[in-house]
């Protein structure tokens, strides 16, 4: 492991501390978890304090773990993923938060610390239904005016609920249930043992 | 068109039907409907290589300027209305070329929650482009084939 990497990651546990619930070194990325509780006073220290300085928030999205491993998965269902990036020091950081509540999935919204997270925030919403408090304009982004669901949840089924066709009488476009048969995809792996040398991969 | 006899006079006789044939094929103008990538395709047929001017085409922004709308790409349901409106606003005559697997009948994203499963669900078509994206040729063929289309129809004689 470089001698930065090690660098940021004494500067995280100096400064965040308790904060952090978790910290991975993988692959030479630094990935932590933050409880929902402390995530807005960490971002914001992330952020202002000198010797970490990540001015820059690359992306945020969500994550829906229903179906991880297989249903091995025991931990909360939501989490929202931060990846930052500082400028000054040349280093990136990538953040994850449970969200506390799995039926009512909350994360404070991080739109007062870095400008960019508005519409991803947006977009997190509109996919996985988390909801960001404290965000200004928390609409919809991608899918149509009036969508009922979640699209991006594990549970949401591909083809959806309604499909959309014209309606000569009303004159307008109307939505109806819809008509085509669910596609079951069971992807198929061709691959040999030991591929690329990677155990348990 | 019948020429015989007096063309060194300078006239040639034809029916009604053939010359409003002849002149709505001569000037299909286009609206400026690209969706995703199979525009890109649009684009390059009406650009200088393929150059759609030499037939008369000419897109325009509007559609109250148009007779031809090209549906190039993929239609989801945010945009279907978006659509229709295009198409009501358009003037008699009017065709509609689908261009591209996802316009035919949804393609690539035919089990998704948020596509139209063809644009013929929203507006009726004339003629389907079939490819992912068709070529600019095989756009040019549509364009050409609509016309053997519209030369077909009869406005007077019934």
């Amino acid at each position: 492991m470089s001698t930065k990497l090690e660098l940021l990651g004494q500067n995280l546990q100096k400064h965040l501390g308790e904060r952090i619930a978790g910290l991975r070194t993988a692959l030479g990325e630094i990935s932590i978890d933050v409880d929902a509780a402390v995530y807005m006073e960490a971002m914001l220290k992330l952020r202002d304090e000198p010797e970490l300085r990540f001015e820059q928030l690359i992306d945020l999205c969500g994550v829906d773990y229903s179906a991880y491993g297989d249903g091995r998965w025991k931990g909360k269902r939501f989490a929202v993923v931060t990846h930052l990036t500082s400028v000054t020091h040349n280093w990136r950081l990538r953040v994850r938060c449970f969200a506390p509540d799995d039926d009512f999935p909350a994360v404070p919204s991080i739109v007062s610390v870095w400008n960019s997270a508005n519409w991803f925030e947006r977009e997190a919403f509109d996919l996985f239904g988390i909801v960001f408090p404290g965000h200004a304009d928390l609409r919809r982004l991608l899918c149509d005016y009036g969508f009922v669901g979640h699209p991006f949840r594990k549970d949401f089924p591909v083809s959806g609920y309604v499909e959309m066709r014209y309606d000569p009488e009303q004159k307008r476009v109307v939505y109806q249930p819809v008509s085509i048969e669910p596609r079951e995809i069971t992807p198929r792996t061709v691959r040999e043992e030991n591929y690329g040398n990677v155990e348990n991969a | 068109m019948g020429i015989e006899g007096i063309l060194q006079e300078g006239f040639i006789t034809t029916n009604a039907d053939r010359l409003i044939n002849y002149m709505r094929t001569g000037s299909m103008w286009p609206v400026t409907f690209g969706l995703a990538c199979c525009a890109m395709e649009m684009i390059h047929t009406g650009c200088s290589r393929y150059d759609l001017d030499r037939f008369g085409i000419v897109f325009r922004p509007s559609p109250r300027h148009s007779d031809v709308m090209i549906v190039a790409g993929t239609l989801t349901n945010k945009m279907a209305p978006a659509l229709r409106k295009v198409y009501d606003q358009m003037a008699e005559p009017r065709w509609v070329i689908s261009m591209g697997s996802c316009a035919n009948g949804g393609g690539y994203y035919h089990y998704s929650y948020s596509v139209v499963r063809g644009c013929d669900r929203i507006i009726p078509v004339d003629i389907y482009i079939p490819g992912c994206p068709p070529t600019s040729e095989a756009l040019l063929y549509g364009i050409l084939q609509l016309q053997d289309k519209i030369h077909r129809t009869s406005t007077i004689a019934r």
